[in-house]
């Protein structure tokens, strides 16, 4: 967050880049919320992000920019706000390896989903199989144990959350909670 | 006799061992933690929020901490970085519209405040 696309400012492409020398292998997955996104983009290309996702309304050349993502190696993906319209994924679906639905206003970590999301998802969903593509779609926003079954069933795939996770003692208990709600729905 | 302040900048610690650093720079004698905000508007880089600095504070961390802003505009985070804790708060005049307003609000948060000068600026 960059204080100008969102109301706060929270950390940069040396804090990856910390991360990565810390011996953090595992897959690191950018949400830019700022405006413009080009510079950031090799920036944190260059401090190991794996994904790269961003607004298409914070970029004035969207295609242009995913291509920025996937020519310095990351995987590029579109985020889109609640009330944002999907229009701009019509014509950029085949450069795109993830979409992220935002289930809150983004800005501030500890908010409560916005059930609208989960119509969306499913019209997400329907789109990316329709496209027959390899595409992840990701949810970010008042996720937790009590409704990550629900966001599933919608049609949602990868799963931020930070306060769920965080803000409790033990990391494993929550992960494992998520889990055995994810498998109620595949079974 | 002049009292000299020595500010480690954290801008060069490791930011995965963040909270270890801070306590070890301040055991090793520094007096004031020196914290770079960067917001890729005023400079072209992107640092640490606010929420860095309160994680600091409730780390435990009671040293001074100096608050550098290199962002445009500033009083928004002015009132974020009072709140997490910030003990000074600095600025540069020309990324405020209201340099004397901006200063009040530092001093009225119960920080104290600066201003920094760029290279090119006339003082």
């Amino acid at each position: 967050m960059d204080n100008h696309y969102v109301p706060n400012l929270t950390i940069g492409p040396m804090v990856c880049q910390a991360l990565r020398n810390h011996g953090v292998t595992a897959p690191i997955d950018v949400h830019l919320m700022v405006q413009p996104v080009d510079n950031l983009i090799g920036m944190f290309a260059d401090a190991g992000a794996t994904y790269i996702t961003f607004h298409p309304d914070a970029s004035t050349h969207v295609d242009r920019s995913l291509q920025l993502i996937r020519g310095a190696g990351c995987k590029s993906g579109l985020v889109f706000n609640p009330a944002a319209s999907l229009e701009a994924l019509k014509y950029v679906m085949d450069k795109v390896d993830m979409i992220l639905l935002m289930s809150v206003n983004p800005g501030f970590g500890g908010q409560k989903f916005i059930p609208a999301t989960l119509d969306k998802l499913r019209e997400v969903r329907a789109l990316i199989d329709a496209s027959g593509l390899d595409i992840r779609l990701e949810v970010d926003g008042g996720v937790g144990p009590g409704n990550i079954a629900e966001i599933a069933a919608a049609g949602a795939d990868t799963f931020v959350a930070g306060s769920a996770i965080f803000n409790q003692p033990d990391y494993r208990a929550v992960i494992d909670d998520m889990r055995r709600e994810l498998a109620s729905i595949t079974a | 006799m002049t009292d000299f302040q020595i500010a480690p900048s954290i801008l060069s610690a490791d930011f995965a061992r963040l909270g270890e650093e801070v306590d070890a720079v301040l055991a090793a004698g520094a007096d004031i933690v020196h914290f770079d905000v960067m917001d890729n508007h005023y400079v072209p880089n992107l640092t640490i929020g606010p929420m860095v600095c309160q994680a600091l504070r409730n780390h435990g961390v009671t040293a001074p901490i100096d608050v550098h802003l290199m962002v445009q505009p500033v009083d928004n985070l002015i009132g974020m970085f009072a709140d997490a804790g910030a003990t000074y708060i600095t600025f540069h005049p020309d990324a405020s519209t209201h340099v004397d307003r901006s200063l009040q609000l530092i001093r009225s948060a119960g920080c104290k405040s600066g201003l920094w000068t760029t290279t090119t600026c006339p003082t």
